[in-house]
């Protein structure tokens, strides 16, 4: 394909998208405000993060019990062929 | 010195493998308590982590699972950094050799895909592309431009659906899906804008471009290879979406000078 012809029609956009900047700006910068606040949750919140930061009732009984056996049991099923029970059989 | 180093390995062995320890640690508590206390904070905290960076993992198989998985990841992978954002970015790798989790082969992909989400929220701020700059570069100097991407931007390629997985276990999706694994591979570009990160899928050229781009190519040379095998490949409406989408987000100083 012509070089010139791929590249003409692409900054022939990126000009009218310049043109149009002025607004762009304005309105992503609304956006920004209107979306703060919605970081990915518990991530940047120590307060709000009952277990990726200590002291949360952990103290003194050994929380990990091993003695079960372990089958993933959540929304796997929703997955065909992504079966929990093949393999078990043989 | 060799003695503290010793107590310390030890310690470290007694906190993630439930080792004994032979020496004590402080007057107030018998060792056996005192030890018991610092490894479940140190389990907690860790687990915690893996949870908030992994939480489709956690959704597919379930909190009881999660959390034996991540007891054994925490055995046999020690934190290396004083930062917890940074642990567990070997989940994929260890999902691929975990036993219990065999039967679920797109798992250690879907795991992939978390962390470069985990990894896209924590990349640097950028601004976007100076796009009145961009479109006034002369005609002669266009083909010679070079892109830099976002740095929140990663492309995960997998045989399985990891978007359609992904995007039904965002927050506010429907529960009642069904996903068909063989529905065949996906490639997702993930980025962040206005704070929040998202994950779609590119088409088999959309990515090559993207790569080119990535790895240094100029704009026409780029274009030139995709379109060798992708004839119908329409870089007008890509630039401009993908500028649009804060993907592409600045160019070469070299470019903006001439």
């Amino acid at each position: 394909m012509d070089r010139r012809h791929v590249l003409t029609a692409a900054f022939g956009s990126l000009l009218a998208m310049s043109l149009m900047s002025g607004n762009a700006n304005a309105a992503d910068k609304m956006n920004m405000e209107k979306c703060w606040g919605i970081a990915k949750a518990g991530h940047n919140d120590c307060s709000s993060n009952k277990s990726a930061h200590s002291c949360a009732g952990q103290a003194t009984k050994n929380n990990d019990p091993m003695d079960f056996v372990a089958v993933p049991k959540g929304t796997c099923n929703k997955i065909a062929h992504g079966s929990l029970e093949p393999g078990k059989a043989g | 010195m060799t003695a503290w180093f010793e107590d310390v390995l030890e310690f470290g062995n007694a906190i993630r493998n439930n080792d004994a320890m032979s020496g004590g640690i402080g007057p107030n508590y018998p060792i056996g308590t005192a030890l018991e206390i610092y490894r479940n904070n140190y389990r907690g905290n860790l687990q915690g982590a893996l949870g908030l960076a992994y939480p489709v993992i956690r959704q597919l198989v379930g909190d009881e699972f999660f959390r034996m998985m991540a007891i054994m990841h925490i055995e046999s992978r020690p934190s290396k950094s004083g930062n917890l954002h940074d642990y567990g970015a070997e989940l994929s790798k260890f999902l691929a050799s975990f036993p219990n989790a065999q039967e679920l082969p797109y798992l250690p992909e879907i795991a992939k895909l978390e962390w470069a989400c985990h990894m896209a929220y924590f990349a640097a701020d950028i601004e976007p592309i100076d796009i009145v700059l961009l479109a006034s570069i002369a005609p002669e100097n266009q083909d010679r431009l070079r892109f830099l991407l976002n740095p929140a931007c990663r492309i995960v390629r997998s045989s399985f659906p990891i978007v359609d997985i992904w995007q039904a276990h965002q927050p506010g999706m429907p529960e009642d899906f069904l996903i068909d694994l063989d529905s065949g591979p996906q490639i997702a570009l993930v980025n962040r804008r206005n704070d929040v990160v998202r994950v779609e899928a590119l088409s088999l050229p959309e990515s090559a471009w993207l790569e080119e781009i990535e790895s240094g190519a100029t704009l026409w040379d780029a274009t030139a290879v995709v379109l060798e095998n992708h004839p119908d490949f329409d870089l007008e409406s890509h630039l401009v979406n993908w500028i649009e989408q804060e993907i592409l987000v600045d160019f070469d100083h070299e470019a903006k000078e001439n």
